[in-house]
């Protein structure tokens, strides 16, 4: 064929095979199971709910911490190379105006159920997602208890981690831009 | 997921929130300050000759629309306004240009931008002063690139300080 048939040929077939393609499908990816799904859906929120079943304390959280988390913050939640976890909370930290003040669980996080959610999704750095819901709860037991925020024999779980206030909590309020947006009436 | 409220994850709360001068952080802060940067000359660059060369970079504003670009070849001593290139639109990009006939010494390139509500980039210690230094995902510190007699281009923020 000469060239300006050989590209209408090609063209043609380009034409006809987008058109089958929109029947079957592009034949790209899987659908998602209600299992993948699920296994995705861990998220916790500020109430709590996304929390799973189970429960900890910081005995146990001492375990799992020296095995998954001690080589990189530090034998007992500090020193070591990363974001350093322990630091009690104390009203005359400046954290505006010297940026070399440390914020840690301790002194700067707002709420515990964030430390769940966290730790059971991103932590370790190299299996994020690999720790069971016990070892989480037994982290966050011990992690709150080393701050100062819960004692050393409190067990943490679903039922009691959305309830425990963190010092740091009054610190933080929402920007104006923020209180706008959220009193705009959701579009229908 | 959809949700009607925030989650007050990590990237919430500790990270990507505002440490204010009194003592309260600040969340959701969605809308950034003008800020600028010289594009060329810049580091690695070396320069050639002494005599005319452009000065070009980009500015920006959550604020909405860039009004003005100011530089200045002497670290903030003087200066004048650069030419806005092209439609200066709604938080977009906007390049900018200023013709610079350089004499071959040591200078101090910055560049200052303007937004439509009239705000300007500030300078690092007014930025250190308006927000504090906990504050540092609002950091929009006017830059500077130091040139040297021999052309170098280094990043010039020591001698802003």
């Amino acid at each position: 064929m000469n060239g300006y048939a050989r590209r209408l040929a090609a063209v043609a077939m380009l034409a006809i095979a987008a058109a089958q393609a929109d029947a079957e499908g592009y034949g790209i990816g899987s659908p998602a199971s209600a299992a993948d799904i699920a296994a995705w859906d861990r998220d916790v929120n500020a109430a709590g709910v996304g929390l799973p079943p189970g429960s900890g304390t910081a005995a146990e959280g001492a375990a799992v911490y020296q095995a998954q988390c001690a080589a990189c913050h530090g034998p007992a939640g500090e020193g070591g190379p990363y974001d350093r976890l322990v630091s009690p909370f104390a009203a005359d930290n400046d954290f505006g105006g010297d940026y070399s003040v440390r914020r840690t669980i301790g002194n700067f996080w707002p709420y515990a159920t964030t430390l769940y959610d966290y730790v059971q999704r991103a932590m370790p750095l190299t299996a994020p997602g690999s720790l069971t819901p016990d070892e989480v709860y037994a982290l966050v037991a011990y992690l709150l208890s080393a701050n100062g925020i819960i004692g050393a024999h409190q067990p943490v779980d679903a039922g009691n981690l959305a309830s425990i206030r963190m010092p740091a909590r009054d610190l933080f309020f929402w920007s104006a831009e923020s209180r706008q947006l959220e009193a705009q009436p959701l579009p229908h | 997921e959809v949700s009607d409220a925030p989650f007050m994850t990590r990237e919430e709360t500790s990270k990507y929130t505002d440490a204010l001068r009194d003592g309260r952080v600040e969340q959701f802060t969605f809308t950034l300050g003008p800020k600028s940067l010289i594009t060329s000359p810049s580091y690695p660059m070396v320069m050639g000759q002494r005599g005319f060369c452009e000065i070009r970079g980009i500015a920006w504003t959550g604020n909405g629309r860039v009004q003005r670009v100011e530089v200045s070849v002497d670290g903030g001593r003087r200066w004048r306004d650069a030419r806005l290139l092209g439609p200066a639109l709604d938080r977009c990009g906007t390049a900018f240009t200023a013709a610079w006939d350089w004499d071959g010494k040591p200078a101090l390139l910055l560049s200052r931008a303007t937004d439509e509500l009239g705000v300007t980039q500030p300078m690092p210690a007014e930025a250190r002063r308006l927000r504090g230094a906990g504050s540092h995902y609002h950091n929009n510190a006017v830059r500077a690139w130091q040139i040297d007699a021999d052309g170098r281009v280094t990043l010039g923020l020591r001698a802003l300080i």
